[in-house]
C-alpha cells in the first residue's frame, strides 16, 4: 500500500464513525507515516477534492463523499500497487477519460504511446485524419505484439473524431481461407446466386459489411494475388464487384486497415509495401524498454485481478521470470503466460478471498526458466532491477476494464470453471492436493488446447529451420508419451535436444552411412540408468513405428544417455555465497554485478547499515546462509573485523558448514561465484584457491608482469567452444555449423568449436583442454568446466545472438561496457572538447564545446527526442566541421530537388531555429546546404533507431 | 580467394555521419572495417564510431594485425567491405601486409602541430609523406575525394606542387 492509499484508508475508516475528521497528527500516529509526509499528502488530496478540511486549529480532514464521481478518477493512481511508491503508474492515462468525447485520445493511455510506439501513434492519427477519407494502413510485427489491439485503438479513436460513420470494427484473418482463394474472395466481397455450386442466394461480403466502419485484415500476406487484385481496385476507385458479377457496381465507403508479421522486404508483401502509404511498425516485446514491459505486465495482470476481484501479490522473481518466459510470441505469450500462472495462483489461493499470491517455486518450469533467460540478459536485468520492488500488489480496476476482444482472449471464464470444479471435487471428498494436481492438469489443457490452434505455435519457429516439422512433430509426440505414460519428467529443451538428435541420426540412416558402434564405455554408462534406456527403448519403437525402418540398437543406447543429459537440473549443490559488508548496499551491489555478470543462483547479499548491532547482522547473515545452501557447505565472504569470527557462530546457529574469508572486493566475489559455480566445487577447496587469490590485476606487480603478458600471449592456448551432443556428431555438429558462421560473421578467427559426445565426456574435455582454453560450452548437458555455458534454446531462438555477446565478452571484456557507455557520463562535453581539438584546426574548442552542446541540447528539447551522448558527439562533430566549412568559405552544396524537399521535414524547422540561435552567438549564418546535411544526419539516426528496434 | 576490398579510405575521424553513408552507399559493401589499433583500445572512441555507423551495415573495429590476418583467411574471403584507417601509415601496414588494392582514397586527415595542410582537408607529416611516397612508387593511385561523386584529385600532385615530394 502506498503511503497515500494508507493515509485515504485510514481516512475513510475514522469519517464514518466521527464527524468532526482527524488531524494530521491522529493519521501520522496511526499509520506510521511521517508527519511531514501525511502533511503532504493531506495538501496533495485537498487540491484534487478528495477529502475536505476544517477551517480553526487545529486543523481537521474528512472525506470528501461528495466528490464520488471523481473518486474512480483519482483511484487509479494508487491501483498500481508497489510496496513503494508508485512511480511506473502512467499519471495521466485517465486524465482526459471525463472530458468531451471529441478530445478523448484513445491512444494517449496505451502503454508506449509516449515511448516505443510515439512515431507509430503519430502515424496512425496521419493516416486516419488525413484529408479526405484517410490513408490505407499496414501494421507490420511479430507475433503477439499487438496488431488486432493496435487497430482497435485506431478504430476507436476513428469513431471518437466521428471519422468513421459507422460502429463496426470488422476483422478478416486472411490465414483461416488461404489454402481455397475462392472462399476467401466470397467472405470478403460477397457472391451472386449461380457464382457457384452452393451459392444459393445472393450474399453480402465483409466490405459491404464494413460499409461506413473499419476492415482490418490481418495476415494479410496470405491474401491470394487476385484478392489482392480487388483488394486493391476497391482501395483506388471505392467499388467492387460481387463473385459471379463481371462490373463493378458495389461502393463502400471502408477504412482499411492491414496487419501481418511477414517481413516488409519479402516478396509476398512487396506489392503491399507499394501501395499502401502507410506502414506501421510496432516492436516486439524484447524491444520496448523496462519500464514498458513492467507497465504491460501489470495492465494484463490488472485484467485478471478484475476478472477474479481479488488483488493478485507477486514478489520480484515472479514479475522477472514472467517477464523472461516471452520469448518469441511477444505480448500475446506474455497474456497467455500470466492467464496461466493466475490460473495456478487462483486455484492455490482458493481459500483467501481478498487475495491470490504467485510463488516462484509454484510457477510452470517453463516461466521458471523465464528468470534464467532474463539473467542472461545483463542490461535488461538490470534496467528491470530499478524499477523493481520487492512485492507487487495488483489490484482489481474497472477503469481499467475488461480486455478487448483479441485472439489471446480464452472464450469462456476460466476462474469460474475452477472455482466450478474445484468444489464439486471437494465434494466428492477429495483432498486439496489431488484437486489442485488435478485442476492443474485441465488449467494447462484449456490453455493448451486454445493456444494451439491459433498463435503460440510458434515455439520451435526457429528449429523449423534446421529439423523438418515432420521430426518435430515426432518429437512432440514423444514427449507427450513421456510425460504422459511413462510420468518422465520432461523440460523446455526437450524439444530442441530431442529433435536435433532424431534429426542427425535419421539423416545417417537414410544416407546409408555406417551404424554407430557400441562401445564399452557406452554400455557401462548407459548401465546405470536402466529407468532411461527402458524408456529409451520406448522411444525407439516409436520412431521405428513412424518411418517403418529398424532402428539400430545403438542408437537406443545414445538416446538413452541423451535422457539422461536432458533430465531436470542436476541435483548435487554447488557451495553457496553469501556477501556480508558494512553499509547500505556495499554488498547487494558486489552481489548484483556479479549475479549479472555470470548469471549465477548461489549467492546472497547482506547488508549492514554502520549503525546495525553484531547480534542482528548475525542473525540476518544466519538467514541468508540458510537460503542460500544447498547442503555443500556456505563461503562467507565480509568485508572486515568482527564479522570475521562468525564463521562458529554462523555452524552452530544453522548446521550449515561456513567458512569466512574477509577483504571482501567484488572482484573476489566474481572470482569465487565463478569457482562455486562447478557441482563439483567443495567447499574447503574453494576455500583454499580463494585465500590465495589476490585480485586480477595488481596495480603494483602490473608494470614488470606486463611484459610477461605479451609473451605469454603469443604461446597462450588456443580458445574453443565445446558443443556436446549424445553422439558428438548429430547436434553437435549442427552446433558447430552455426557457431562457426557466427564467429566467422563476426570476424572472430580465433575459437575452435570442438565437438564431444555425452560418452566419455569428462576424458575427452580433459584432452581439449591440454592444448586448448575452454571459453564456454553449448549442448545438451552441462559439463563440469569452469566456463559458460549456453542451452540450446537459448542458443537456437536467439539465432545465436546471445552467444556473440559471450564471445565478445571473452574476447575483450569489455563488450559489456560499450553498452552502457553509449549513454555514460564518460561522453561528456569535455570529451567533445578534447575530439573538437584533436580533429579541426581552426576553430577553439575551449570556446566551440560549450556552444555546441548546448546546440544539442536546444534541439533535443524542441524535438522532444531522446539523443544519445554518442549521437550528440557525433552531432557535436559534424556541426564543428559546418563552423570550418563556412569560416574557409568551402560550404557543402545541394541540388535543389532535395533542398526542397529538406525544408518539409520535421526536424528542419527545429535545426532552422537551433541555428539561429548559432547565428545570435556566432554571427555564423549556416546555409541551406549545411541545414540539408544535419537534417539528414537526424533522419540516419532516426532510421537506425528504427531499426535496430526491428 | 581473397576479400573484395571495395575500398581503403584514409580518414582520421574514420566513421563520420553522411561521409560513411554516402561511401558505404555507392561501392555497396557489405561490412565497415575500421582498422586502427589506437581506436581498438579506445572504448570511447570505438563506442563513438559504432554509433556513427549508418543504417543497414555492420561495423568492427579491428587491429591491424588482425586485418592482415582476416584478409588471408578464405573464412573471410565473404566480405565485400570498405576499410576506414586513421592514416596513411596505417594503410601502408596493411599493404605491406598483402592486402591488395590499386588505389587508396584519402578523404581527411586532420591538422595538428606535426603535419601541414596540402588540401583543405588533408594535413602531413614525414611519416604520411614518406607512406604516401611508398605507395605511389608501388603504382598506387592517391585518390582525394571527400564522398564518392566528387571529382577525384591525384595527393601526388597536391604534393609536388607544395613541395613536399
Amino acid at each position: 500500500m502506498t503511503r497515500r492509499e494508507k493515509i485515504l484508508t485510514y481516512l475513510e475508516k475514522r469519517t464514518f464513525s466521527m464527524s468532526e475528521g482527524v488531524t494530521t497528527n491522529e493519521i501520522s500516529e496511526a499509520t506510521g507515516v511521517l508527519r511531514s509526509n501525511v502533511s503532504r499528502e493531506l495538501n496533495q488530496l485537498v487540491r484534487e477534492g478528495r477529502i475536505k478540511k476544517t477551517n480553526g486549529r487545529p486543523v481537521h480532514y474528512v472525506v470528501n463523499h461528495a466528490a464520488g464521481k471523481r473518486k474512480g478518477k483519482m483511484q487509479q493512481k494508487p491501483n498500481i500497487g508497489f510496496a513503494g511508491d508508485a512511480r511506473i503508474s502512467d499519471q495521466n492515462i485517465e486524465e482526459n477519460y471525463t472530458a468531451n468525447r471529441n478530445e478523448v485520445d484513445v491512444f494517449e493511455n496505451m502503454i508506449g504511446s509516449r515511448d516505443s510506439l510515439r512515431n507509430q501513434v503519430e502515424q496512425a492519427k496521419a493516416a486516419l485524419l488525413y484529408p479526405p477519407h484517410g490513408l490505407n494502413t499496414l501494421i507490420i510485427g511479430p507475433t503477439g505484439s499487438g496488431k488486432t489491439y493496435f487497430a482497435n485503438k485506431m478504430y476507436h479513436f476513428a469513431l471518437d473524431r466521428e471519422i468513421i460513420s459507422k460502429k463496426g470494427f470488422t476483422t478478416f484473418n486472411c490465414a483461416d481461407y488461404a489454402h481455397n482463394p475462392q472462399l476467401l474472395m466470397s467472405h470478403l466481397f460477397g457472391y451472386v446466386k449461380g457464382a457457384f455450386t452452393g451459392a444459393n442466394d445472393n450474399k453480402d461480403g465483409l466490405i459491404q459489411e464494413a460499409d461506413g466502419g473499419m476492415l482490418f485484415l490481418d495476415e494479410v500476406h496470405r491474401l491470394p494475388p487476385e484478392g489482392q487484385e480487388m483488394i486493391f481496385y476497391f482501395m483506388d476507385h471505392g467499388t467492387y464487384s460481387r463473385l459471379g458479377e463481371t462490373t463493378k457496381v458495389h461502393h463502400a465507403d471502408v477504412r482499411l486497415v492491414y496487419a501481418t508479421t511477414e517481413d516488409p522486404e519479402s516478396s509476398l508483401l512487396q506489392t503491399f509495401v507499394r501501395r499502401i502509404p502507410i506502414i506501421i511498425q510496432l516492436p516486439g516485446f524484447n524491444q520496448r524498454n523496462a519500464r514498458e514491459k513492467l507497465q504491460l505486465l501489470e495492465q494484463l495482470l490488472t485484467l485478471e485481478a478484475n476478472r477474479i476481484h481479488k488483488n493478485i501479490r507477486l514478489s520480484e522473481d515472479v514479475v522477472q521470470a514472467l517477464l523472461g518466459s516471452v520469448t518469441y510470441g511477444n505480448v500475446g505469450q506474455l497474456k497467455s503466460n500470466i492467464q496461466l500462472v493466475c490460473a495456478q495462483g487462483f486455484l492455490n489461493s482458493m481459500h483467501n478471498k481478498n487475495e491470490i499470491t504467485l510463488l516462484f517455486s509454484q510457477l510452470p518450469p517453463n516461466i521458471k526458466d523465464g528468470l534464467s533467460n532474463l539473467a542472461n540478459n545483463r542490461q535488461e536485468l538490470g534496467n528491470l532491477s530499478r524499477l523493481l520492488e520487492p512485492t507487487m500488489v495488483i489490484k482489481p480496476d474497472a477503469k481499467r476494464g475488461l480486455p478487448d476482444i483479441d485472439s489471446y482472449e480464452l472464450p469462456y471464464n476460466l476462474y469460474e470453471i475452477i472455482g466450478d470444479k474445484a468444489a464439486l471435487l471437494k465434494e466428492e471428498g477429495l483432498d486439496q492436493a489431488a484437486i489442485n494436481n488435478f485442476i492443474m492438469t485441465d488449467i494447462n489443457l484449456h490453455l493448451k488446447s486454445f493456444y494451439h490452434q491459433g498463435k503460440l505455435e510458434k515455439t520451435v519457429n526457429s528449429l523449423n529451420e534446421i529439423v523438418d516439422q515432420e521430426i518435430i512433430d515426432l518429437t512432440k509426440q514423444i514427449q507427450q508419451l513421456l510425460q504422459e505414460r511413462e510420468n518422465y519428467p520432461v523440460r523446455d529443451n526437450f524439444i530442441y535436444a530431442m529433435s536435433l538428435h532424431i534429426s542427425s541420426f535419421i539423416k545417417r540412416i537414410q544416407s546409408g552411412k555406417p551404424l554407430r558402434t557400441i562401445s564399452s564405455d557406452l554400455i557401462s554408462m548407459v548401465h546405470d540408468y536402466p529407468a532411461e534406456l527402458k524408456i529409451a527403448e520406448r522411444v525407439k519403437d516409436l520412431i521405428e513405428d513412424h518411418y517403418h525402418f529398424p532402428i539400430p540398437e545403438s542408437e537406443m543406447y545414445y538416446m538413452a544417455i541423451l535422457l539422461v543429459s536432458l533430465k531436470s537440473e542436476p541435483k548435487t549443490g554447488k557451495v553457496g555465497i553469501v556477501v556480508a559488508a558494512h553499509g547500505n548496499s556495499t554488498a547487494s551491489s558486489m552481489v548484483q554485478v556479479v549475479s549479472q555478470l555470470l548469471s549465477v543462483d548461489n549467492i546472497a547479499a547482506y547488508d549492514m547499515p554502520l549503525e546495525m548491532s553484531p547480534k542482528v547482522a548475525l542473525d540476518g547473515i544466519a538467514s541468508q546462509v540458510k537460503s542460500i545452501d544447498q547442503d555443500n557447505g556456505v563461503l562467507l565472504l565480509v568485508d572486515m573485523g568482527s564479522l570475521s569470527t562468525f564463521s562458529s557462530k554462523l555452524t552452530e546457529k544453522t548446521n550449515v558448514h561456513v567458512k569466512t574469508i574477509d577483504m571482501v572486493t567484488t572482484a573476489m566475489v566474481l572470482e569465487a561465484a565463478r569457482k562455486t559455480a562447478l557441482i563439483d566445487s567443495d567447499l574447503e577447496t574453494v576455500y583454499r584457491e580463494l585465500r590465495e587469490f589476490n585480485g586480477y590485476s595488481r596495480t603494483i606487480e602490473r608494470v614488470q608482469k606486463k611484459k610477461n603478458d605479451v609473451q605469454k600471449r603469443s604461446n597462450q592456448r588456443q580458445k574453443a567452444i565445446i558443443a556436446i551432443c549424445s553422439t558428438g556428431e548429430g547436434t553437435a555438429r549442427r552446433i558447430k555449423d552455426l557457431l562457426d558462421k557466427i564467429l566467422v560473421d563476426n570476424l572472430i578467427d580465433d575459437i575452435t568449436v570442438i565437438t564431444v559426445s555425452v560418452v566419455n565426456m569428462k576424458e575427452q574435455i580433459a584432452e581439449i583442454q591440454q592444448n586448448y582454453q575452454i571459453v564456454a560450452t553449448t549442448g545438451v548437458v552441462k559439463p563440469q568446466v569452469a566456463a559458460p555455458f549456453v542451452s540450446l534454446e537459448n542458443l537456437f531462438q536467439g539465432g545465436g545472438e546471445s552467444f556473440v555477446g559471450l564471445i565478445e565478452e571473452i574476447n575483450n571484456h569489455t563488450a559489456r561496457e560499450t553498452e552502457a557507455l553509449e549513454q555514460s557520463e564518460l561522453l561528456t562535453e569535455e570529451m567533445s572538447q578534447k575530439y573538437l581539438g584533436q580533429y579541426f584546426t581552426f576553430i577553439n574548442p575551449v570556446k566551440i564545446a560549450k556552444i555546441l552542446w548546448n546546440y544539442c541540447g536546444f534541439i533535443q528539447q524542441r524535438s522532444k527526442a531522446k539523443m544519445s551522448n554518442a549521437f550528440k558527439i557525433s552531432l557535436i562533430m559534424h556541426m564543428a566541421g559546418a563552423l570550418e566549412r563556412y569560416l574557409t568559405r568551402s560550404e557543402m552544396s545541394v541540388d535543389e530537388q532535395r533542398l526542397s524537399r529538406v525544408r518539409t521535414e520535421k526536424m528542419y524547422p527545429i535545426v532552422k531555429q537551433a541555428n539561429e540561435v548559432l547565428h545570435k552567438t556566432l554571427n555564423v549564418n549556416l546555409s541551406d546546404p549545411e541545414v540539408y546535411f544535419i537534417v539528414e544526419l537526424f533522419n540516419t539516426e532516426k532510421e537506425k533507431n528504427d531499426t535496430q528496434s526491428n | 580467394m581473397t576479400m573484395d576490398i571495395r575500398l581503403l579510405r584514409i580518414d582520421s575521424r574514420l566513421i563520420h555521419g553522411q561521409v560513411t553513408t554516402n561511401w558505404a552507399k555507392a561501392i555497396k559493401v557489405n561490412r565497415i572495417l575500421v582498422v586502427s589499433d589506437r581506436v581498438a583500445k579506445d572504448l570511447t572512441r570505438r563506442t563513438l564510431i559504432i554509433q556513427a555507423t549508418p543504417p543497414g551495415i555492420r561495423a568492427n573495429v579491428v587491429t591491424v594485425e588482425k586485418m592482415i590476418r582476416l584478409y588471408h583467411d578464405p573464412r573471410f574471403s565473404f566480405l565485400k567491405p570498405m576499410i576506414l584507417v586513421e592514416d596513411a601509415v596505417d594503410a601502408r601496414c596493411l599493404v605491406e601486409g598483402g592486402v591488395r588494392i590499386d588505389s587508396v582514397n584519402i578523404g581527411a586527415i586532420s591538422f595538428d602541430t606535426t603535419r601541414v595542410m596540402v588540401t583543405d582537408a588533408i594535413a602531413v607529416n614525414e611519416d604520411d609523406v614518406a607512406a604516401f611516397k611508398w605507395f605511389h612508387e608501388r603504382g598506387i593511385k592517391l585518390d582525394v575525394r571527400k564522398v564518392s561523386n566528387d571529382s577525384s584529385k591525384n595527393l601526388w600532385k597536391s604534393l609536388s606542387e607544395k613541395g613536399l615530394v
